[in-house]
C-alpha cells in the first residue's frame, strides 16, 4: 500500500518518474490536472468562493495539520495574503531522509497553486531557497507594484530576515506576479555578495 | 507510534502519523496515470515505485525475512490515520488482515470519487517489492477490507487471481 505518512517521499519520486515517462509537459499536466483540479479541488472551490478568506481557511487548516510545530506564519492584509514558511514539513521530510529524485521539488507548489490562482483571479510573488524556507504573497490579478520589503508585512516572522535565508550553494528561485511554474526568475539575492551562513 | 515502530520505517517524519488528505493526491495520481498512460502505464509506475522508492524496505525484507515484513507493516499501519489492521505471523507467511483501510475510509468519508482500480495498487506494488525480497505476495478482498499475504516461495501460494480483488467505490 502507498501510505500518507511518507507521502512527500513518493510524491517527489513520482515527479521524476513522470518526467522520464512524458517529459516536463507531463509533470506540469500532473500538477494541474491531478493536484489542482482533482486532489486539491476543495482549495480551488474555497478560494474561488471566498478569496483571501478562503486562502486563510485552506492554508490555516492544511499547514497546521502538516506542520503541527507551526513552522509557518500567515499574514493577512487588505490587498495581500502572505505565507512565511520557516520549516516546510514537506521539503523538511525530504531533506531529513536524503530523498532527491526530482531536480526541484519546491516547483510542485507553484505547479498546482499557480494554475489555481490563475483560475481564481490572483497572482503570486514567491521565493524559495530549497532548504525548507519560502515566502508567498498572493494578490488580485492586475495588482501593480512589487512585493513587500523585508519585514513590512510579516515583521519579525518574515522568512527573509533569517540569517540562513540565502546561500550561494542553493540559490533562491523566485516568481513575480506569476501563475506559470515555468516563469521562474533568479532574484537579486543570488548575485555576488549574497551571504553564505 | 512508538520510536521502536518508527525505526522499522525507512523514511521517518517528525509527526507520528500522516495527514489523511494526502490520500486525495494518491487517488488523483492513479486517476491521472490511468487516463494519461493507460492501465499498463499505471502498473509500470507501481512496479517501478516498488523497486525504486521502496528499495530500502525491500532490502530489509530480503535480509530479515518474514519477521522484517511483519515489523515493517506494523510500523506502516501505525502511522496511517484510521487504519485497523492485524499483522499475523505464520511460519511461511505474514498476513495483513485489514478491517479498515485508511485510504478507502477517508476517501469515502470525504465524498471523493475513488478510482475503481484503487485496491489493485496494493497487489502490483506489493508483488514487485516481495519479488525482490525473494517472496510472493497475494491480495484478496478490497474496497475497505482485505487480506495481504507475504509468503516464502516454499508456501506454494496459488497464482494471483485478479478477480478476487474487489473494485473500490464511494
Amino acid at each position: 500500500m502507498i501510505g500518507c505518512y511518507d507521502f512527500c517521499g513518493h510524491y517527489e519520486w513520482t515527479f521524476d518518474w513522470l518526467e522520464r515517462a512524458g517529459g516536463h509537459a507531463l509533470v506540469r499536466e500532473y500538477w494541474n490536472e491531478a493536484i489542482n483540479h482533482d486532489s486539491q479541488r476543495h482549495a480551488r472551490d474555497l478560494i474561488r468562493r471566498e478569496g483571501f478568506e478562503g486562502m486563510a481557511k485552506y492554508w490555516g487548516h492544511t499547514l497546521a495539520e502538516e506542520s503541527p510545530e507551526l513552522g509557518f506564519s500567515i499574514t493577512e492584509a487588505p490587498d495581500v495574503f502572505r505565507i512565511d514558511m520557516h520549516d516546510c514539513p514537506s521539503k523538511g521530510f525530504l531533506l531529513r531522509n536524503g530523498l532527491e529524485s526530482y531536480r526541484d521539488y519546491c516547483d510542485h507548489c507553484i505547479g498546482w497553486i499557480g494554475p489555481m490562482m490563475q483560475e481564481t483571479g490572483f497572482v503570486i510573488d514567491h521565493e524559495h531557497n530549497h532548504r525548507g524556507q519560502c515566502w508567498w504573497e498572493l494578490r488580485v490579478a492586475g495588482s501593480k507594484g512589487g512585493h513587500s520589503a523585508v519585514g513590512d508585512l510579516a515583521g519579525e516572522k518574515d522568512v527573509r530576515r533569517r540569517t540562513d535565508w540565502s546561500s550561494l550553494q542553493t540559490p533562491i528561485d523566485g516568481y513575480v506576479k506569476a501563475t506559470d511554474p515555468d516563469a521562474k526568475v533568479k532574484p537579486e539575492s543570488n548575485r555576488e555578495g549574497a551571504t553564505t551562513p | 507510534m512508538s520510536a521502536n515502530l518508527s525505526s522499522d520505517l525507512p523514511y521517518t517524519d517528525t509527526k507520528p502519523r500522516g495527514s489523511a488528505d494526502f490520500y486525495f493526491a494518491i487517488n488523483a495520481t492513479f486517476r491521472f496515470l490511468i487516463a494519461q498512460l493507460g492501465r499498463e502505464g499505471w502498473i509500470r509506475y507501481l512496479e517501478e515505485l516498488g523497486l525504486g522508492y521502496f528499495a530500502p524496505v525491500n532490502r530489509q525484507w530480503g535480509a530479515g525475512g518474514l519477521t522484517a515484513v511483519a515489523r515493517y507493516w506494523r510500523a506502516f499501519f501505525a502511522a496511517e490515520p484510521g487504519a485497523v489492521v492485524d499483522v499475523v505471523e505464520f511460519p511461511d507467511r505474514v498476513e495483513l488482515r485489514v478491517t479498515e483501510c485508511p485510504a478507502i475510509q477517508h476517501l469515502r468519508a470525504s465524498g471523493r470519487e475513488i478510482v475503481r482500480e484503487y485496491c489493485q495498487h496494493c497487489y502490483y506494488l506489493g508483488a514487485a517489492r516481495a519479488q525482490t525480497a525473494g517472496m510472493t505476495m497475494r491480495l484478496a478482498g478490497g474496497n475497505g477490507q482485505c487480506c495481504h499475504t507475504y509468503a516464502l516461495s516454499s508456501a506454494g501460494l496459488a497464482p494471483q487471481d485478479l478477480n478476487v480483488i474487489r473494485e473500490a467505490h464511494a
